[in-house]
């Protein structure tokens, strides 16, 4: 064997390694995320229950049912429609697995977009999980990204043209579940998970649907509740309400002619009245530094201090951070708020829940406290 | 200088300080008319929570976010809510020019008819710098009343627009809270 053959043994071996290291990696984030819904769970569902195609795809996720048996309204959350915004994720995970419903019914979908979560976002050097103390051990959680993963739809076109609106976006959008409703059942993956879901609405007679969010620091609907304006007095009554609690919502109204949000085409295309919540999530801002755990648990960035001390920075930002708890408590509180309002204004098919943590006891107490 | 004379001068001191407090507080103390035109400047939806309250104080308020010189017709007082909102700007279809020139429009054809302007601020920080501020300035600076919560003054922005231009302003701490002095205007 000559000396060259040697050296390409050798780079061929470290590659190997290395390509297996990595493979290892990415198959971790197959892995499902174990959850443990609260004893008053009634049943527990598929998306793909109301529209087959997606049944064993990557599309295909997990609700949970949890029905009083109680006339009364039915009300779903979405968590993870971006698995990159954790707070909305975990949220809907504090709901599934403390809420007690005495009235009407809470479907819990905590991973909407399922198959953002087994992966993450090229170049962003997200971290791939993070860990959460909770009261029987620690809970590991995947982030993911912001966008289903290529393995399920790919490749992206230049330009993505929304269905049917024609609305043109950036191709990355393609893969967007929140850019792609009401959906079609023989369009993109995407598109058919937004179908799914849809169809899940209208079906189940959904009556209140909830899509929680984060967002980086600089973008302007951040601490919002972003409402179709079919439902702008529960919107803004909730925001009222939150504020007297001391907490700041801005109220947003969905645009009319912004194709594919869920709070847009959920409301012209269902009976549903639909919210979207945002946090403000440091670690998808530009600013971030380096990115990493901390950087979703505490939600604090000295780059985005330097520049908020320097003068430089023009939005409003918290030199304290934003911990995960303060992002997840707000979701929780303005789900309560908006269920409470809605409860004023539609009294003949109210929905009554409980046993969820209020924003203060999970600042006081912390998330862990409330995961099983 | 004769001790007469330098009382005269206190005494005409005092005098005007008086008469300055006294016109402060009439001014504060003013009544405006209705019917009541409330409208945006930047599109925010805070225009709607200020309805809310005008309706609950039982105001004969209409709340017309693009509103145009036409409905100034009948209107004895313009309360204008500024904020600047993309989500608001997309539902409302314009862009941030247009509606810089609707506003401007507006607060002109107002000042023609003589129609007052309150301005009413409550979107706190979230509502202020950034491209809020132009909307701010502008409706702050042409009003002849102020409403602001306390957190998009932290930076004493409205206070001192305020203070330059002599134009009552009411603090308050919350959005709920704006509906009192609201209120009391009329």
């Amino acid at each position: 064997m000559q000396k060259h053959h040697i050296t390409a043994i050798i780079i061929l071996m470290v590659f190997g390694v290395m390509g297996a290291l990595a493979a290892s990696d990415f198959l971790a984030l197959m892995k499902p995320d174990v959850l443990h819904p609260a004893a008053t769970l009634t049943r527990t569902g598929w998306l793909s229950e109301y529209f087959d195609t997606i049944k064993d795809t990557g599309g295909d996720t997990r609700i949970y049912y949890f029905d009083s048996g109680e006339p009364g309204a039915t009300v779903l959350l979405l968590g993870g429609t971006h698995p990159n915004e954790p707070a909305a994720f975990v949220a809907a995970t504090v709901v599934l697995e403390n809420i007690k419903v005495t009235r009407g019914r809470v479907l819990v979908m905590p991973q909407a977009c399922a198959s953002g979560f087994t992966c993450t976002d090229p170049f962003e050097a997200y971290p791939q999980f993070y860990t959460i103390e909770g009261k029987s051990g620690p809970r590991k959680f995947r982030f993911g990204s912001r966008v289903s993963s290529p393995l399920d739809q790919w490749p992206d076109p230049l330009v993505y043209s929304h269905y049917p609106s024609g609305q043109q976006l950036s191709g990355f959008e393609t893969r967007n579940l929140n850019r792609s409703y009401p959906g079609r059942p023989d369009g993109t993956f995407s598109e058919q998970v937004a179908y799914a879901i849809v169809q899940l609405i209208k079906q189940e007679n959904v009556d209140v649907a909830f899509d929680l969010h984060e967002a980086a620091p600089e973008i302007p609907i951040i601490n919002a509740i972003v409402y179709h304006e079919k439902c702008e007095e529960v919107a803004l009554s909730a925001v009222l309400n939150l504020e007297m609690e001391g907490m700041r919502y801005s109220p947003e109204l969905s645009p009319a002619n912004f194709h594919g949000l869920s709070h847009r085409e959920w409301g012209d295309n269902t009976q549903v009245l639909p919210f979207l919540m945002e946090t403000s999530n440091i670690i998808q801002g530009r600013l971030r530094g380096r990115t990493n755990v901390a950087l979703i648990l505490e939600g604090n960035s000295i780059r985005y201090r330097e520049a908020l001390e320097s003068g430089a920075l023009r939005i409003d930002y918290d030199p304290n951070g934003q911990p995960l708890e303060m992002r997840v408590g707000r979701h929780i509180q303005g789900f309560i708020e908006i269920l409470n309002a809605y409860n004023e204004y539609y009294e003949d098919n109210m929905v009554l829940i409980g046993n969820l943590p209020t924003y203060p006891e999970i600042m006081e107490k912390g998330i862990g406290h409330y995961l099983n | 200088m004769h001790v007469c004379t330098k009382i005269a001068g206190v005494l005409f001191v005092f005098g005007l300080l008086f008469v300055s407090t006294q016109a402060g507080d009439e001014e504060a103390a003013r009544k405006f008319e209705q019917p009541i035109l409330i409208s945006s400047a930047g599109q925010s939806a805070d225009m709607k929570l200020i309805g809310m309250l005008a309706k609950k104080q039982k105001l004969d308020a209409k709340a017309v976010n693009m509103a145009q010189v036409s409905d100034l017709d009948g209107i004895k007082t313009l309360i204008i809510v500024p904020g600047f909102s993309s989500k608001g700007l997309g539902a409302a279809g314009v862009s941030q020019k247009e509606e810089m020139e609707r506003v401007e429009k507006l607060v002109a054809a107002a000042q023609e008819k003589k129609i007052p302007i309150v301005m009413i601020h409550i979107g706190g920080n979230a509502r202020r710098k950034g491209q809020s501020d132009a909307f701010n300035k502008l409706t702050a600076e042409v009003a002849e009343r102020m409403i602001v919560v306390q957190q998009g003054d932290e930076d004493g922005f409205f206070s001192e627009i305020a203070r330059e231009k002599k134009i009552p302003i009411t603090l308050v701490e919350k959005i709920a809270e704006v509906a009192t002095p609201l209120g009391e205007l009329f």
